[in-house]
């Protein structure tokens, strides 16, 4: 077996968590369990890829086989990534009978017939998803297995999830690639990015709660909850205040958990409005100004923004779009253009 | 003695049986009357709406003749209004239920196949100014788009029925798909190919007759999105077969045509079970 691949599998081993190598190293299905048994899983991460590495050894693992794990490894922890969204047109309106064989011969043969030198793996899911490994090398140089692109594409779905790596210049060719195979005329790259993939995946494929009226809604639970004081002498001042505010909420969230983004990035190209007399910007120029929200989770905390009393409700359309809109970077312009533009690279 | 006790005892046991398997079958035999019972009230029910709008929409059109000298935009919203609220009193029943919201009127497509009740999906249309989607659960590879580009501004009826069918028929695709993984995992070799749509199906299966276990490869191409059987299927043997299985591949392409995938299954492995 070669150094490159010995040395490959050692640090891909390393990444996971030790309680979950074994169950990771079954899910890629290279070893046999026999072999899994002979390792000691409780010893220290070095000692247990080290191990592992030797029964890798003994099944001669190459390059592929090694993939193939960190394949694994990232469809068990995607949100270590930075996934952007790209969107797919086609004019067309024909049928799509997506064939996963056709499809991957011809993503193969559009990326081999450009460059050489790449790995590529393949692996399908159970939700029709298919995960895509390419490690880019140049005309001279074996591919880069540390610096590898994922790609996440649900078949029949003109939508692709892209984790490109710190080799930016690549992206061009794999979408070419892609369109080649899923049958699409272009693709453009949407103002839609995050971490937490599935959050992405809820986003754009409408999976998240949108609060849709029908015949028969569910009784408000406002009305039955029983209040925490028992104590008659306690009023709630602003009772119907805070009912208002739960209504207005769930409109504009709907009663699910909100999908996971981390931030949500505002560039103002708006004019500064202040009192002539004050005096301040007098120059008729856009107030150049770029506001950016971070959270671990943004969209649960602007929902919980207004019963906490740190905003007033509704909140403004600006934060509570960006699911409808499926983007999380705006550029803000003057009344008369709402929300519009593309993200602009800082 | 003791055995005849054992003996007394065992008789009881499988009388009791007998009866509860006798109750069962009552049980399920009312259940399925009361089933045919509501089915047909639904279809009762239905047939008299239309009978009702039939009348008031006669009534509607000579109204409309009187006032064709005055013309306005408040007539014509008004007129959308009452259009679809008999929309919404024909479809209640046939799976597709709305409510009149602020700006428009937001519909439910429940889907379901042959008596399984599976997901329902919305749709939240805009009226003014013109009829759009504002937002909707749809899943994301039923073409949507395309079939609000065809019907949404000319009939929403028509839309709204369009999109019922296309999600009824890939809920139903999707069932059989599922039901054939489920209960005929072990008939199957190696893994069944399938995709979002559930509009192409590729595996290979095993029939097991007079002692023999005999392959089949079969592709499956539902052409149509608003149907739940296949346009196209081609079964194959392996190249080595005997040449009788030819007979077999085409009785079994014919079933697979005609009949949901996990009942052509059934049929298929008890006739194989008849022949041992």
């Amino acid at each position: 077996m070669d150094e490159t691949v010995a040395e490959y599998i050692r640090r891909t081993v390393l990444k996971i968590p030790r309680d979950e190598i074994k169950t990771t190293l079954q899910k890629w299905g290279f070893l046999s369990e026999t072999q899994l048994q002979t390792v000691n899983f409780r010893q220290l991460k070095d000692s247990i890829s080290q191990d592992v590495v030797h029964l890798c050894e003994e099944n001669s693992a190459d390059i592929k086989q090694a993939a193939d794990l960190d394949v694994v490894y990232n469809h068990v922890y995607p949100n270590k990534r930075m996934w952007s969204v790209y969107q797919m047109n086609k004019t067309g309106e024909e049928t799509d009978f997506f064939d996963i064989k056709d499809f991957k011969k011809k993503f193969k043969r559009r990326l081999r017939s450009a460059l050489k030198n790449v790995t590529i793996n393949f692996r399908e899911y159970e939700d029709n998803a298919i995960w895509i490994r390419i490690a880019w090398g140049t005309p001279y140089t074996k591919p880069n297995q540390y610096k590898a692109s994922y790609v996440v594409y649900h078949s029949q779905v003109p939508y692709v999830f892209i984790s490109a790596s710190v080799l930016k210049s690549n992206v061009p060719l794999l979408c070419q690639a892609l369109l080649v195979a899923c049958n699409y005329h272009d693709i453009r790259e949407m103002e839609l990015r995050g971490h937490c993939l599935n959050s992405l995946k809820d986003i754009v494929f409408k999976r998240y709660s949108q609060n849709f009226q029908t015949y028969c809604p569910r009784p408000l639970p406002e009305k039955s909850v029983t209040p925490v004081s028992e104590d008659l002498r306690v009023v709630q001042e602003n009772r119907r205040e805070k009912e208002r505010i739960l209504r207005v909420n769930r409109e504009a969230f709907g009663d699910g958990p909100q999908p996971k983004l981390e931030f949500a990035q505002y560039k103002l190209e708006t004019m500064f409005k202040s009192d002539p007399k004050m005096d301040v910007l007098y120059k008729k120029e856009p107030f150049r100004c770029l506001v950016k929200f971070s959270s671990p989770h943004l969209l649960e905390s602007l929902k919980s923004l207004a019963a906490a009393g740190v905003a007033d409700a509704p909140l403004s359309p600006l934060l509570t779009c960006i699911p409808h809109k499926a983007r999380n970077y705006f550029r803000v312009k003057d009344r008369k253009s709402l929300l519009t533009g593309s993200f602009v690279s800082p | 003695g003791v055995f005849a006790h054992l003996e007394a005892l065992e008789a009881q046991a499988y009388e009791a049986a007998l009866k509860q398997e006798e109750l069962q079958q009552q049980e399920e035999k009312l259940a399925r009357l009361k089933a045919r019972v509501r089915e047909l009230r639904l279809q009762r029910d239905a047939l008299r709406a239309k009978v009702d709008l039939q009348e008031k929409g006669q009534l509607g059109k000579e109204g409309a003749v009187l006032d064709k000298a005055q013309p306005s935009a408040q007539d014509g919203l008004e007129r959308k209004i009452k259009s679809m609220k008999a929309m919404l009193q024909i479809f209640y029943l046939t799976g597709i239920s709305g409510k009149l919201t602020k700006q428009g009127v937001c519909f439910c497509i429940s889907t379901a196949y042959e008596g399984t009740y599976l997901d329902s999906y919305y749709l939240d249309l805009l009226i003014k100014p013109q009829v759009q989607i504002y937002r909707h659960s749809v899943p994301i590879f039923i073409p949507l788009e395309q079939i609000a580009r065809k019907h949404l501004q000319t009939d929403i009826r028509r839309f709204v029925s369009v999109v019922s069918d296309h999600l009824n028929a890939y809920a139903g695709r999707r069932y059989q798909a599922d039901q054939l993984q489920e209960h005929f995992s072990d008939q199957i070799e190696g893994t069944l190919q399938r995709n979002s749509l559930c509009n192409l199906l590729v595996f290979s299966y095993h029939v097991s007759s007079e002692s023999k276990t005999l392959v089949f490869n079969v592709r499956l191409l539902y052409g149509d999105l608003c149907c739940s059987l296949p346009t196209e299927v081609i079964v194959s043997c392996t190249p080595d077969a005997p040449a009788y299985l030819a007979e077999t591949a085409a009785a079994h392409s014919d079933l697979f045509r005609r009949v949901a995938l996990h009942k052509a299954f059934r049929s298929i492995s008890s006739a194989g079970e008849k022949a041992d």
